[in-house]
């Protein structure tokens, strides 16, 4: 999942269709991101390239939509309802996932589970 | 017959016959002759003329403060300097007028009145202290108030002025570094000293216009002066001259007001510090009002040219005291307040020691030609000196009567400088070559004590930085603990969160572009150079600075997390 600066990337990314739960006045999403450009990504525990600035999950919350939908903890979501998640600042990312007009987000997700499983499935 | 007309009058007003004149370039047609000296004034008054020109160009291109500033130093030095040249000019072919027509000039006395020689005038180590009011400090509510001064030093016809330097309240006086020097000044010179200074921010109208339009109406000029710039420049490129006296075009332009003013004299030089009353001339309503403590220090030094260059040099014959018969053939040289006789004439280009040096000062007596054997020894003159009680007579003989003659009146010559340059004449005083120009130093912009604060490496963050890597690096396999608190706080705010939920503390770097530091009071205000010795007592410790709200753009040192 590393990647070269200029260079196109290329993942292998899982869709994970996200439905809102409203609570109280909120919809919510029940998982945490955490990363961006304008972070350090040293301190990222779930990326692999510690370069990586990308937007990375890093709690799900239990019983939550977002574990129901199957997102998973240190995936690194890619895109969010077509806006590309991989160059954006922290508050634009959750910006861009609590949106209070979209009930549901789709999201495009990659772990390095999927890359290996692609892999392996390739070489067999 | 002499008639007066026009031409006499030294101040050219505006719009009439003499002005007409320049711009058709008639100026420098004249139906006498120039004389050389004439020549040379005339071309340095086209040099200053030129360089004028340069000057409003260059005032109306730029763009920033402090460049508008030095724009505008050099163009009132310009315009000091042409009128002065051309009252000069004017005098001089007043004077020739005169001559011509006969008729005898006032001031001039007979023709063999004995002239002093001319000297050299240095003035150095300049400082104005300032006296701030404790107001200065509160009412500007942190922002600096920022003056540009300069000084401008006239002795006669030569205008030099010093380099314009930036003062603000942290600064307890002027100093200006430069030595300023002249040479070619007579022992009745007036040395006129203006103190010039202008608002480095924006007075007047525009100062609470917005920004927008403050630049607009800076860098444009009304309907007349608009005309007069474009005619300016226009006839800068042509034969004659631009209308001289042009006020500065520029709106919004640095306006420079005369603050104080002084005239030093002889009896100012001496070869230390003196202190020297200032007049002040600008009332405290005006926007370039500085707080003058009224006085000026300075070291005025003068070189007459009597003490530094040999004034006369021959061979002399020398009766040494007391031995009537015994006479030395030397090589006399008269220099400042010596006659130093060398054995050779070589002897004064190698530098050897003379065999002897006779002094002459104020006591000392010449006589000529008193000697018993005045028949047998002929163009003879005698030196006596009194030392204490002793009186020591040199008796010395020319080669022949035009040399005697010629000694004599050296020597005159000698004592009437002595006379004229009074205490320069008592020893040499040192005049120190001026340093080249060094640019000038440009004042960063600070803040007050409270707005810029630094937090600079020290060991101890050193080595709590590292402590917080090792730790930090421990952890990257499990997930901090502390995402616990997420699990039931919705709605949490964005990146800037408080301190409390974001327990790893932001890592205090040492910042990559140098930020400014605190400056305490008792600093030493002129060094401005950064990196200059750390003043400052180190700050204490503070952990995460920044979730205070300071957002800073400098490298990321959180990795925030957010519910969504």
């Amino acid at each position: 999942m590393s990647y070269v600066p200029g260079q196109p990337v290329t993942a292998v990314v899982q869709r994970v269709e996200i439905h809102k739960l409203r609570q109280g006045e909120n919809l919510i999403l029940g998982f945490s991101i955490g990363g961006g450009i304008d972070q350090d990504p040293s301190q990222n525990p779930f990326s692999e390239d510690k370069t990586d600035k990308g937007i990375y999950v890093t709690r799900v919350s239990e019983g939550g939509p977002a574990e129901i939908a199957g997102l998973q903890i240190g995936d690194k979501i890619m895109q969010v309802n077509g806006w590309d998640m991989t160059m954006v600042t922290h508050d634009q990312a959750r910006k861009r996932l609590t949106k209070r007009s979209e009930e549901v987000v789709r999201l495009l997700v990659t772990r390095q589970s999927l890359q290996k499983a692609v892999q392996q499935s390739m070489l067999s | 017959m002499f008639s007066r007309n026009h031409r006499s009058r030294v101040t050219v007003a505006r719009g009439s016959a003499l002005e007409m004149e320049f711009k058709r370039g008639r100026f420098r047609l004249s139906l006498l002759s120039d004389p050389p000296e004439d020549t040379e004034l005339q071309r340095k008054l086209d040099h200053e003329i030129r360089m004028r020109e340069g000057a409003c160009k260059l005032l109306a291109a730029c763009s920033q403060r402090e460049q508008a500033l030095e724009a505008t130093k050099s163009l009132l030095v310009c315009n000091s300097r042409i009128l002065n040249y051309m009252g000069e000019l004017q005098r001089r072919k007043e004077a020739q007028v005169l001559k011509k027509t006969g008729r005898r000039p006032s001031d001039s006395g007979p023709p063999t009145e004995r002239s002093p020689c001319r000297g050299q005038i240095c003035i150095s180590d300049l400082r104005i202290p300032l006296m701030w009011k404790d107001t200065e400090y509160f009412k500007n509510k942190g922002d600096l108030h920022r003056w540009a001064v300069f000084l401008l030093l006239q002795i006669g016809e030569h205008i030099q002025d010093t380099e314009m330097i930036l003062v603000d309240w942290t600064l307890t006086d002027i100093s200006f570094q430069n030595n300023v020097l002249f040479a070619e000044a007579g022992p009745d010179f007036e040395l006129r000293l203006e103190l010039y200074g202008a608002c480095v921010e924006e007075e007047g109208a525009l100062a609470g216009a917005p920004k927008r339009l403050a630049t607009k109406l800076s860098s444009s000029l009304g309907r007349s002066s608009g005309r007069r710039v474009r005619a300016s420049l226009e006839t800068a490129g042509g034969s004659g001259s631009s209308p001289i006296l042009l006020p500065t075009p520029a709106v919004g332009g640095p306006r420079y007001h005369l603050l104080a003013h002084t005239t030093l004299t002889l009896a100012a030089v001496q070869d230390g510090f003196r202190t020297h009353d200032l007049t002040l001339a600008t009332p405290e309503e005006s926007p370039a009002w500085l707080p003058l403590y009224g006085s000026m220090c300075c070291r005025l030094v003068a070189q007459p040219l009597c003490m530094t260059q040999p004034t006369a040099s021959g061979t002399l014959r020398v009766q040494q005291a007391g031995e009537p018969r015994d006479w030395v053939q030397v090589h006399g040289v008269l220099k400042g307040t010596n006659l130093f006789c060398y054995r050779q004439p070589e002897d004064t280009d190698t530098g050897d020691e003379p065999l002897f040096t006779i002094a002459i000062n104020k006591e000392t007596q010449v006589r000529a030609g008193e000697l018993d054997q005045a028949a047998s020894w002929p163009f003879t003159l005698s030196i006596s000196n009194r030392y204490g009680e002793e009186e020591v007579t040199h008796t010395l003989q020319a080669e022949s009567r035009g040399a005697l003659q010629s000694w004599m009146e050296a020597l005159w010559q000698l004592f009437f400088d002595m006379s004229q340059w009074k205490q320069c004449c008592d020893e040499i005083m040192k005049i120190e070559t001026p340093a080249p120009r060094k640019p000038p130093q440009v004042l960063a912009k600070q803040g007050s004590l409270y707005h810029e604060m630094a937090i600079e490496p020290l060991d101890d963050i050193a080595a709590v930085t590292d402590i917080l890597a090792q730790r930090e690096g421990a952890r990257l396999e499990t997930p901090p603990p502390w995402l616990a608190v997420f699990t039931d706080q919705p709605a949490l705010p964005g990146p800037c969160s408080p301190a409390s939920v974001a327990p790893a503390p932001a890592r205090i770097h040492s910042l990559p572009w140098g930020r400014p530091r605190t400056f305490s009071l008792d600093a030493v205000p002129s060094d401005h150079s950064p990196g200059a010795s750390r003043l400052v007592a180190p700050l204490p410790l503070q952990r995460s600075p920044r979730s205070r709200g300071l957002c800073s753009k400098g490298p990321p040192h959180t990795w925030l997390q957010s519910p969504v």
